[in-house]
């Protein structure tokens, strides 16, 4: 969700000074909605200034023409930067934020300290979450005190971080500057809206500035959006939009809210008519186009769950989606004491892009699952290397969402709902769950986690580029404090305080009797011993991995062994790529020690190390020692990372067929079959001598004659399709 | 694999059974660096070590240093002579190529060989050959060597794919992996190993999520381009389904027992009858065509099961 459809569309005070007057004119009559703003433009185009003719341009529609003029007007004041900044505002208006920037930049570089420029500057980076958004507008004001456009970008900032009394003052400085701030208006609105006030009096002053500004309503709709309050937002952006059509950014923002929350319907017809009402951003034509491909997937119900699989991997997934999902739920059910309403909506992308646009309209997206409130988006297995990530780890993180949002109605702070999500991940099994990653150990040790009070701003506003992976650290470790100090109860409760509406500093004061102050300290306290080592020897342990890297290049087993066990625990978290311990294991099977090779593998595994390739040696070294059960238990470990290794299914399937596990081994030998095999008629006799064990002989018949029908000359198949026909 | 299997083979008037000699020539050209060096080195003797227990097997290696044009000539030649029309002849290519939009060359030590000269050694040969060209840019090789009958493999779908290669990894897989052998008959055939290979190196970039940088095809008509997927509408794949690379069982001994003889047409008779019934799929209701299929399966489970007495 971005924010364009609250900014370039009023512009009044200083600014005008800077623009021609009969622009300053029209704009100020659109800022109060005013019937004759429309002739007011279309008489512009008319105008024999360029720059006033673009804007009439822009404001009646044409804006083909008006990039045009611009263009050719930028051309030809190479040295003035006004131009650039209009057309800027053009280009943010029509949802195309990179073009906007390279305008603001360019005025910038023709003078740094034009405030429009750094305004427009500053809007950019708001909308695109970007932490410098704010040091942007505090330069804009410097530039010029007056600018109040720059106090609201300071207010919504502020208010998107959860630190609406901030937002507050910034939108009263802003209406000090201009009691006209129409923006300023929307935020307070917004903040009372948060609030849970049914209406708010800051919508009807707006409103008698300019009666059809519609823009009031889309604001608190984004604001309920990005507070995960979708059926609220939605209900905003429909007023906002019943005030004032011709809003194609908030109608766009309305389809793909619709979306997200599965109304799939009615979302296809509001992205379909921005698009065909010439509003064709990136956003509306990429959600048109992921809807198009709906028809490829498939939907799985049962009464509390709705899978929606791709249909080239629903017959693999579904096999192992379809349970985790339940056993999810029910975990939760009992965790939380709370019993969901309706079934839940769990849909799978096996393309990572796919994903993303589902969840912001946009590709490039970093991470792995969404919650919206009953509707969970995430990648598939699939959509990524073998070994990046734990697919079983983010369902059941999304799905402590769903849980968290319908029991405070949505109204729970970010980190608190991802930090209780992060642990749950690990609650769940001690090997799921993201590590502390190298850039959480740099910025603990530059001091960079921030206090439990300002936490969100982590999520929303990042300052530097890990800080939202180091929020979500964060977070998890909060509530792994919380739960371990004060017990699990306190986190159920603390879901019910923020849903009765406390903020974070309340909450903390209410649960556990402190200050936040001093609950970050007792954090700290609490935190710091923890990751001592790894802080204190992490500058070490990275040089002299590299060196151990060269060792194992070299082949000195010996000399790579030494380094590697003195560095081991200085970072045992570190299970990624070239861990010490795959490395250890390496060595030590270089010298031909396959004990210790293995015991390294086991540390690896257990530490959550999600390599495939070193899960499956593993389990090759348990079975060589006769391990079967720790193989099978390595296996189904690498189940939950990676499902598509047609080979681990098989070789899963053989086990639990030793280990008198019929069942498990019905579903290994199906998941073969679903990956279509290479061999199908291996995998179809492996499945019907597991039917078989599990006293289903009609399925094994069916089974080995769809093994024959493959290879008619397979022998084993053929003693079994004797045996079995001889039962008959 | 059984389309091309029983019935075709009795159109063709072949089998997978005859005894005669297979003379397997492996070439492992020039690496360029250690890396390649020791790949290649190391595919090249895998498939000498497989192909060890084959029976009546030639087998010849030609690696690094010793895989020298006037070496492959020689050894080359050496075979035309003594190969016989129902012989077999197996080419492994392993290493890099290079093409030039007319011709393709295989890297070796010294002046590289072109797919023509290869061609001109060849066509000298009088057995049924197989050219498994695992090179890069080896999709080049197609047009200058094809020849009714005669199966090529390339790693690559033409000459202008020109990175290395790992096809000929897998190909091997195909040889070690009883998988391969999608038929059960105990005989893993060019076909079978193509289809595995082929299927091992998509999957490889799948995984990876890496743009592929080879396509694996195959063609034995000895017109018009190679295929990834042989099928009975492209024609492709009828001489490559019956070309045995590889026995992994005691089918040849069973074959040359006499006294197996009448048994053995029966198997074959029942075998055709599985794949008729098979082609007339389509047009049956499921239960009518599982039910045939299952007394006929049931029929041809007990004459293996005399056979193998």
């Amino acid at each position: 969700m971005t924010m364009r459809l609250f900014w370039g569309v009023i512009l009044a005070g200083p600014l005008f000074a800077q623009l021609p007057e009969p622009v300053a004119k029209c704009q100020a009559l659109l800022h109060h909605g005013d019937p004759g703003t429309k002739a007011c433009y279309q008489a512009l185009i008319r105008s024999t200034d360029s720059l006033a003719q673009a804007e009439g341009l822009w404001h009646t529609g044409d804006y083909k023409s008006a990039n045009e003029l611009f263009r050719a007007l930028t051309k030809s004041r190479e040295k003035d930067p006004v131009s650039r900044v209009r057309w800027g505002r053009m280009f943010l208006e029509r949802g195309q934020a990179p073009d906007a920037k390279a305008e603001f930049d360019g005025a910038l570089k023709l003078n740094p300290d034009y405030a429009p420029a750094l305004l427009g500057a500053a809007i950019v980076a708001g909308e695109q979450f970007e932490g410098a958004a704010i040091k942007n507008a505090e330069k804009a004001l410097k530039a010029d005190p007056k600018l109040y456009e720059a106090e609201e970008v300071i207010a919504r900032v502020q208010l998107e971080d959860n630190s609406p009394a901030k937002a507050a003052e910034a939108a009263q400085r802003a209406l000090t500057i201009s009691p006209e701030a129409l923006d300023a208006m929307a935020i307070l609105a917004s903040i009372d809206l948060l609030n849970d006030k049914r209406d708010s009096p800051w919508f009807a002053k707006a409103l008698a500035v300019n009666p059809s500004y519609g823009n009031a309503y889309a604001i608190a709709a984004h604001f309920f959006m990005i507070n995960r309050r979708y059926e609220e937002g939605i209900a905003q952006f429909r007023k906002a939009l019943q005030l004032d059509p011709n809003l194609p950014a908030a109608r766009s923002a309305l389809g793909i809210a619709l979306m997200q929350l599965g109304y799939e319907e009615e979302a296809r017809k509001e992205l379909e008519t921005t698009y065909n009402g010439g509003y064709q951003n990136l956003e509306t034509v990429n959600s048109l186009r992921l809807m198009d491909t709906y028809k490829d997937y498939v939907k799985f119900k049962t009464p509390r769950t709705i899978l929606m699989l791709h249909k080239k991997e629903a017959d693999l997934l579904k096999l192992y989606f379809q349970p985790e999902f339940e056993r999810a739920l029910t975990a939760y059910d009992q965790k939380y004491k709370f019993k969901l309403s309706k079934p839940v909506q769990l849909e799978v992308y096996p393309n990572h892009d796919d994903f993303a646009v589902r969840t912001l309209g946009v590709p490039g997206l970093g991470i792995l699952g969404v919650t919206f409130g009953y509707v969970v988006a995430m990648d598939s297995p699939s959509a990524r290397p073998p070994g990046q990530w734990h697919w079983a780890a983010t369902m059941w993180h999304e799905l402590s969402h769903v849980y968290v949002l319908e029991m405070t109605n949505h109204k729970v702070p970010r980190w608190f709902t991802e930090g209780l999500a992060v642990y749950e991940e690990t609650a769940a099994s001690p090997d799921w769950g993201d590590r502390l990653d190298p850039g959480t150990i740099s910025a603990i040790k530059g001091k960079k986690l921030l206090p439990v009070a300002e936490l969100d701003r982590g999520f929303v506003h990042p300052t530097y580029p890990e800080q939202v992976t180091v929020s979500y650290y964060q977070g998890g470790q909060i509530c792994t404090f919380i739960k371990e100090k004060w017990g699990y109860d306190k986190l159920v409760s603390m879901i019910h305080d923020f849903g009765a509406s406390l903020t974070t500093p309340q909450v903390i004061e209410k649960e556990f009797d402190l200050k936040p102050e001093e609950f970050d300290r007792q954090f700290n306290a609490w935190h710091d011993p923890r990751v001592k080592n790894q802080v204190e020897h992490y500058d070490d342990w990275r040089k002299r991995l590299r060196d151990m890297g060269t060792l194992m290049k070299d082949k000195k087993w010996d000399e790579a062994i030494k380094e590697g066990e003195a560095i081991r625990d200085f970072y045992p978290e570190y299970v990624e790529m070239n861990s010490v311990y795959e490395r250890l294991s390496e060595a030590h099977a270089g010298k031909g020690d396959k004990t210790k090779a293995l015991a390294e593998l086991e540390r690896y595994s257990k530490l959550g190390g999600r390599s495939p390739e070193s899960l499956k040696q593993l389990s090759e070294m348990q079975l060589e020692q006769g391990r079967k059960k720790d193989a099978a238990a390595t296996l189904e470990r690498l189940n939950f990372i990676y499902v598509e290794d047609e080979s681990v299914h098989q070789r899963l399937g053989a086990l639990h067929m030793d280990l008198n596990n019929p069942a498990g081994a019905v579903r290994e030998y199906q998941a073969v079959l679903a990956g279509k095999p290479l061999d199908p008629a291996s995998a179809h006799f492996g499945l019907a001598l597991a039917f078989k064990a599990t006293n289903r002989v009609g399925d094994a018949k069916e089974e080995v004659i769809s093994a024959l029908e493959a290879a008619p000359g397979f022998k084993p198949a053929q003693k079994l399709l004797l045996e079995l026909s001889a039962k008959e | 694999m059984r389309i091309f299997s029983a019935a075709l083979l009795l159109l063709l008037g072949g089998s997978l059974l005859q005894a005669a000699d297979t003379y397997y020539l492996t070439i492992a050209g020039l690496g360029g660096e250690q890396e390649y060096e020791q790949r290649f080195a190391g595919w090249a003797s895998d498939f000498d070590k497989i192909l060890k227990g084959e029976p009546n097997a030639h087998i010849t290696t030609l690696s690094g240093a010793q895989a020298t044009r006037a070496n492959i000539e020689a050894k080359m030649g050496e075979i035309a002579k003594q190969a016989k029309a129902e012989d077999s002849f197996v080419l492994f290519l392993i290493g890099h190529g290079t093409y030039d939009e007319n011709e393709y060359k295989f890297n070796i030590p010294g002046p590289d060989i072109s797919a023509t000269q290869l061609g001109v050694l060849l066509d000298k040969i009088p057995a049924k050959q197989a050219i498994i060209d695992m090179s890069s840019a080896s999709g080049g090789i197609t047009p200058i060597l094809q020849r009714p009958k005669r199966v090529i493999v390339t790693a690559t779908k033409s000459g202008t794919e020109k990175n290395a290669t790992v096809f000929a990894r897998y190909f091997v897989e195909a040889l070690r992996d009883p998988s391969a052998d999608a038929d059960k008959n105990e005989i893993i055939t060019v076909l079978e190993a193509f289809r595995y290979a082929e299927g091992k190196t998509a999957k490889f970039y799948d995984e990876l999520k890496r743009l592929s940088t080879e396509h694996p095809l195959i063609e034995d008509t000895g017109k018009g381009d190679g295929v990834k997927s042989a099928t009975v509408e492209n024609g492709q794949g009828i001489v490559a389904g019956r070309f045995a690379l590889l026995h992994t069982g005691s089918a040849v001994a069973i074959a040359n027992n006499p006294e197996k003889q009448k048994l053995l047409k029966q198997k074959e008779d029942i075998e055709q009858q599985i794949d008729e019934l098979k082609y007339r799929k389509a047009s049956m209701s499921v239960p009518d065509y599982r039910g045939q299929l299952s007394k006929l399966l049931v029929e041809l489970a007990k004459t293996q099961e005399a056979l193998d007495k």
